[in-house]
């Protein structure tokens, strides 16, 4: 069953993290994934994280490219819920209710 | 306490993911104007400076007029890749575009892009100034080179009835042909009468 959302006023503000967000590396290493609730609308989402704009792998001089060195210390993430919250800036850019989190990389 | 300083260098991160594709085209676009500029460059140096003009000079001032050049083209040369460098940027690359890791990495970026930027300015400047350098070298070399070499007439060989003249073609007319013979430039007029026959040659 999935959690009740919370249409909360917009409003953003730094919260502890809710639940027990898993943070995943993908198989390719490119991706962190992390999924969990958000702690004030308790909608649950996936926060992504990319290695890198132009690519993850740096070649040297046109050889093996190398897999990325992990991520250490922890993710910024923020609620991209999708849900309409009331008193949302519409020149805002997010998608959600406002609230950001940090989430430590395992 | 909420940074939201923090936040937004998360939805930058969150923003650079979703326009990565249209990031890499538009560096990828600056670097090929960049490229064919320096194309250009290449025109600049070589043109301005041709080989005719440095053929009459002594051997130390071709070989420094060459030099010039070379360095001249070596720092336009990186001048302009920094120039590109500077302008088209590598925000994001080889990094994790979590909010804090980008946070970090723009200050870097602006640091580094006005260094780029300071390397661009001087070697262009220095570059600039080792060509003009190279073609002043050549306005003033040949003036004090030129009367060592050889003379700039075409060369003839003309036939009398007494023997063959070999010299520069100075001057003929209905009356007479004068060459100049020698390279003191002694000059020898035949009367037309004289003369059998007229030929151009490379060199006597
Ligand atoms: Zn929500
Ligand atoms: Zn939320």
């Amino acid at each position: 069953m999935p959690p009740a959302h919370d249409l909360t006023p917009f409003r953003e503000q730094e919260l502890a993290p809710a639940g027990n967000p898993a943070v995943v590396r993908s198989a390719d290493g490119r991706w962190y994934t992390v999924t969990g609730p958000c702690p004030n609308c308790h909608a649950n989402s996936v926060f992504r994280v990319a290695y890198g704009v132009l690519g993850p792998y740096k070649g040297r001089w046109l050889g093996r490219r190398s897999e990325p060195e992990p991520h250490s210390g922890s993710i910024l993430v923020y609620c991209q819920c999708g849900f309409p919250h009331p008193d949302r800036p519409s020149e805002s850019p997010d998608t959600g209710c406002g609230a950001f989190w940090d989430v430590p990389v395992p | 306490m909420t940074d939201l300083t923090r936040k937004r260098f998360a939805q930058l991160g969150q923003q650079l993911q979703l326009e990565q594709l249209t990031a890499v085209r538009k560096q990828a676009e600056g670097w090929r104007n960049g490229l064919t500029a320096l194309t250009g460059l290449v025109g600049v140096v070589f043109v301005l400076k041709g080989r005719e003009s440095v053929a009459g000079m002594p051997a130390v001032w071709r070989w420094t007029t060459a030099a010039l050049l070379v360095l001249a083209f070596a720092l336009l040369l990186t001048g302009a890749l920094a120039a590109v460098r500077a302008a088209h940027g590598r925000l994001g690359q080889r990094m994790w575009l979590s909010g804090d890791r980008l946070m970090s990495a723009v200050l870097d970026e602006v640091e580094h892009t006005q260094d780029v930027l300071t390397t661009a300015r001087r070697c262009s400047v220095v570059g600039l100034s080792a060509v003009v350098a190279a073609i002043a070298v050549s306005w003033v070399v040949p003036a004090e080179a030129a009367k060592d070499e050889k003379p700039a007439g075409p060369q003839v060989l003309v036939s009398t009835p007494v023997g063959i003249t070999c010299g520069e073609l100075v001057l003929s007319n209905g009356d007479a042909v004068t060459v100049r013979t020698g390279g003191k430039g002694k000059l020898r007029r035949i009367p037309a009468g004289d003369v059998r026959s007229l030929t151009p040659t490379s060199r006597c």
